[in-house]
């Protein structure tokens, strides 16, 4: 590569909260239009707003989760720029004083390495309401308006479209943990918008391009990768990157003009009046250090290191920390670490995947599924029986034993009973006995295929193979 | 009742002070008890009061009928009073006269061919008048104290941050306050005192925390340059220095070297304040639509070519050009440090004495139109009430004198929350000098 490029992302997170940032109107998304509108989030004359400590601790707890250094003094500012769906027609965000700054996330590569991205800051600010053109028509919905939103600015740290991929899975997947959004990139509760630069090696910044409208991680990298390559055609003829804001288009998979530095507004930035410089209390901190929880990449170096789990399976279980609050509760009953992962990854997936449900929402408990395991360790069912089991207990929303119980599943494991099995088996198929007397030791799937049907399952299997293996080649 | 009405109805004719009145219209959210049982007040009509329209004095804001009311409103309704209207001002409080008002003219109670004041002139007029016994206005850089002493009443501008500015349409934010024309300094009190507190729907309202020192015992008295007063006024302020020194409290002559950077300093905090304030006025959802707009941006900027009125187009633009980058430095940022030093200034003053005496504005009412006072006159006048607002400092203004037949007051202002104190001084002054009625006044709201 010619050129050495780099990338800086803005992610906007809209945050989960009872009420709106500066009024008490609730944040709820998909509501009737303009429901969830007051005084405050309409922009009425004389209306104030005052600042939600719920939306404060949550930006809080995203810029520890970044290392960031927390002003001790945040302040809002006004970011002055006419918008229909902006009631003000000013926006209040943070510029000066934000309330994190100077913080960095670790990201996980490809290749296993973690790479340092300094974060440059984190701010709280409020949404806008939306525009909805509709023919000749412009309908305006408030109920977006004055909803808390948190940007988090990198540094431009990344070098290529797949880094910024994984910068906003690793991101969304850690807020996600968090539990201050529920990160979802299509209906917008994440937003992010990509800048990039390239240079000749040892150039420092080239002109960057801010590229927006990016629905999915994805298209985060198709946009980056397609953007170098446009800077890298520009600069290869001797021309010059023109500094622009540009919008994704992903039925085309181009980028084009949205307006130029020229065109830029002058936000005019200054301290809003009307609401004080914010204190971080220390008692806000520790309210905030003591909501904070092992966040994934730490997690799954954990489970790797102390559970010995394969990458895969320590990827798949730190996916979403539902999953892996539940695969530790598990650990914490006394179940085996790969026989729970397994399970997890494998049957009981596949089980929410058909059934469309979370493991949240299933009837799928850690003491449930601990149950199931000790049914099959002490084998009093097999594992195939545990996997039938497992599709009973979510259609019925009872414990494994009870239904072992109900359905008379428990293996048969007395000596006496699968011998007469066995000796009824062994007797309808001579020729396969013979076979297997034989030396065709691979016959014997056979008959214990045989011997489970007679049985529907029940029968210790090791011990079944035993008695059959006895019977043909002891009496020889 | 009806008598009521038609005393009020007859001075309305000669000074235009109320942009709405109807006594009836919010009878029923105020309290049947409290202190304040049946006392008719009257709202600037930036002010919020739920029923009533709030226009701001602005034909942007002309059909605007407000859904909710005011913090300080509704405090004062809980304690039994009852608005009975809406008070004239200048546009969205900008200027010195009322005669901004895009909606009406007020004029002096004293003399009808002279303005009351601004921008709270129709509440001053008002109180003047005996329609009310106190009106609520707004004090961005004057607009209670000047007023008040053009039209013979007390206006008090409190410490910023003790009584909620919720409700009340923001002009220049951290300037302003709801502030009181009142027809005695014992009502005035009692209004603040209901007024006062923190609410949580303004974050910017702080503890209460007086120091407890009432009473005082030095008085400075701010020096007045030759040519800084008109005769008139300076000829009161001497007779107020004469009455104190009476009054038995240690005179000092200070001056306050800041003074002169007050007035630059604080046009650029207001506008620059303004310029987004006002930027919610767009015709989308509420106020002024005009008609014929093909796009939202049309609608926005054909509404507000139409609805706002020069004063505000200029301070809006003021305001617009201080704030852009790479000009904060030379306007806004220096504006901030002005104001450091003013506060500076009036804490040296403070640490020798109780309270401060200073003129209020260097003239008495002047003419309607800009005869006696150009706008930029009127601008560069207000040095002596906006170095308050640019300190946070309580400041009351009290009637002085009548000279020739019209009432001049003075002002004094004490360190924050000393609110007490300065109804101190001023209940031993209105002994000295009680309030003055115009001609034609009658106590008629009491009857």
């Amino acid at each position: 590569m010619k050129y050495q490029s780099f990338v800086g992302l803005e992610i906007h997170i809209q945050l989960i909260s009872e009420t709106k940032v500066f009024c008490s109107c609730p944040n709820n998304f998909g509501d009737e239009p303009n429901t969830n509108i007051c005084p405050v989030c309409l922009g009425y004359p004389g209306a104030l707003p005052s600042l939600n400590e719920e939306a404060v601790f949550k930006a809080l707890k995203v810029c520890k989760a970044l290392n960031c250094h927390i002003n001790e003094k945040a302040v809002f500012d006004r970011k002055n720029y006419f918008y229909p769906d902006m009631p003000k027609n000013y926006q209040i965000t943070q510029f000066e004083s934000p309330f994190g700054v100077d913080g960095y996330f670790n990201l996980e590569l490809d290749d296993g390495s973690f790479k340092k991205i300094r974060i440059h800051d984190v701010h709280l600010e409020e949404d806008a309401g939306k525009m909805i053109h509709d023919g000749y028509q412009s309908r305006l919905d408030y109920n977006r308006a004055g909803t808390p939103l948190l940007e988090i600015v990198t540094e431009p740290d990344l070098v290529a479209g797949r880094d910024a991929e994984l910068f906003v899975q690793q991101f969304r997947q850690m807020v996600r943990y968090l539990e201050v959004t529920d990160g979802n990139m299509e209906e917008g509760s994440l937003r992010c918008d990509a800048n990039t630069s390239i240079n000749l090696p040892g150039m420092g910044l080239g002109t960057k391009t801010e590229v927006k409208n990016l629905n999915s991680s994805r298209f985060v990298n198709k946009a980056l990768t397609y953007e170098i390559k446009r800077h890298g055609k520009i600069l290869d003829k001797g021309g010059e990157i023109i500094q622009e804001t540009r919008l994704w288009d992903e039925k085309t998979s181009t980028s084009k003009s949205m307006r130029t530095k020229e065109d830029s507004h002058d936000y005019r930035y200054f301290p809003e009046p009307d609401l004080p410089p914010y204190r971080v209390t220390a008692e806000m901190m520790g309210k905030v250090e003591s909501a904070m929880v092992e966040l994934p990449n730490d997690r799954k170096k954990r489970y790797i290191k102390d559970q010995n789990l394969s990458v895969e399976q320590a990827a798949f279980i730190t996916g979403e920390r539902e999953t892996a609050d539940w695969f530790d509760s598990l650990l914490k009953l006394g179940a085996e670490s790969n026989q729970s992962a397994s399970w997890l990854s494998g049957d009981i997936q596949k089980v929410l995947n058909r059934e469309e449900v979370t493991l949240e929402e299933s009837p799928f408990t850690a003491e449930r599924i601990k149950e199931l395991f000790d049914l099959i360790n002490t084998k009093k069912i097999s594992n195939n029986i545990g996997k039938d089991l497992l599709q009973a207990m979510f259609k019925e929303d009872k414990d494994p034993s009870l239904l072992v119980k109900e359905k008379g599943l428990e293996q048969v494991s007395d000596t006496g009973a699968v011998e007469k099995v066995v000796d009824e088996v062994l007797a309808a198929h001579p020729a396969v006995v013979d076979a297997v007397r034989a030396g065709e030791d691979k016959q014997v799937g056979f008959l214990m295929g045989q011997l489970m049907k007679a049985t529907g399952g029940k029968v210790n299997p090791q011990m079944a193979r035993e008695i059959i293996m006895n019977k043909i080649k002891g009496s020889e | 009742m009806k008598k009521y009405k038609e005393y009020v109805e007859n001075w309305e004719k000669k000074i235009g002070s109320f942009l709405q009145f109807d006594p009836e219209k919010a009878k029923a959210d105020s309290s049947s008890e409290g202190p304040l049982k049946g006392i008719p007040f009257g709202v600037k009509d930036n002010i919020a009061v739920k029923g009533f329209d709030m226009t701001c004095g602005s034909k942007i804001l002309e059909n605007f009928n407000c859904p909710y009311t005011a913090t300080a409103v509704e405090k004062l309704q809980n304690k039994g009073a009852v608005v009975v209207g809406k008070m004239n001002m200048d546009e969205f409080g900008m200027g010195s006269s009322t005669d901004n008002s895009a909606l009406g003219e007020t004029n002096n109670p004293w003399d009808t061919s002279r303005v009351a004041g601004g921008s709270s002139g129709g509440s001053a007029a008002a109180v003047a008048a005996g329609l009310v016994p106190f009106a609520l206005g707004s004090d961005t850089g004057g607009s209670v104290r000047q007023p008040a002493s053009f039209c013979g009443v007390y206006g008090l501008k409190p410490t910023y941050g003790t009584v909620s500015r919720y409700g009340l349409t923001a002009y220049a934010s951290s300037l302003e306050t709801i502030g009181i024309c009142a027809e005695s300094t014992a009502m005035t009190r009692d209004v603040f005192n209901i007024i006062k507190g923190i609410d949580v729907m303004d974050n910017t309202t702080v503890d209460y925390k007086p120091s407890g020192k009432d009473d005082s015992n030095t008085i400075a008295v701010l020096k007045v340059g030759e040519g800084d007063l008109s005769d008139d006024v300076l000829n009161s302020y001497k007779v107020s220095q004469q009455r104190i020194t009476d009054l038995g409290y240690t005179v000092t002559e200070v001056e306050l070297p800041t003074l002169k950077y007050v007035v630059p300093a604080y046009y650029v905090i207001a506008t620059a304040e303004a310029s987004a304030n006002l930027a919610r006025f767009n015709g989308i959802r509420y106020g002024l639509a005009e008609k014929g707009a093909e796009t939202p941006s049309d609608l926005m900027q054909m509404s507000r070519h139409s609805g706002f009125g020069d004063e505000v187009k200029l301070r809006i633009l003021l305001g617009t050009y201080v704030l852009r980058s790479g000009f904060q430095d030379q306007y806004y940022h220096r504006a901030q440090k002005i104001r450091t030093a003013i506060l500076n200034d009036f804490n040296r003053i403070f640490e020798q004495a109780d309270a401060l005496m200073l003129p209020v504005f260097p003239t008495g009412a002047f003419h309607h139109g800009s005869s006696d006072l150009t706008q930029l006159q009127q601008k560069s006048a207000d040095l002596y009430t906006c170095s308050a607002n640019l300190a946070g400092l309580p400041a009351l203004a009290v009637p002085s004198t009548i000279e020739k037949g019209l009432p001049i007051g003075v002002q004094f202002t004490a360190p924050a929350f000393e609110e007490e104190r300065l109804f101190r001084i001023s209940e031993k002054l209105e002994e000295v000098f009680p309030v003055q009625n115009p001609e034609g006044y009658s106590k008629e709201w009491n009857k």
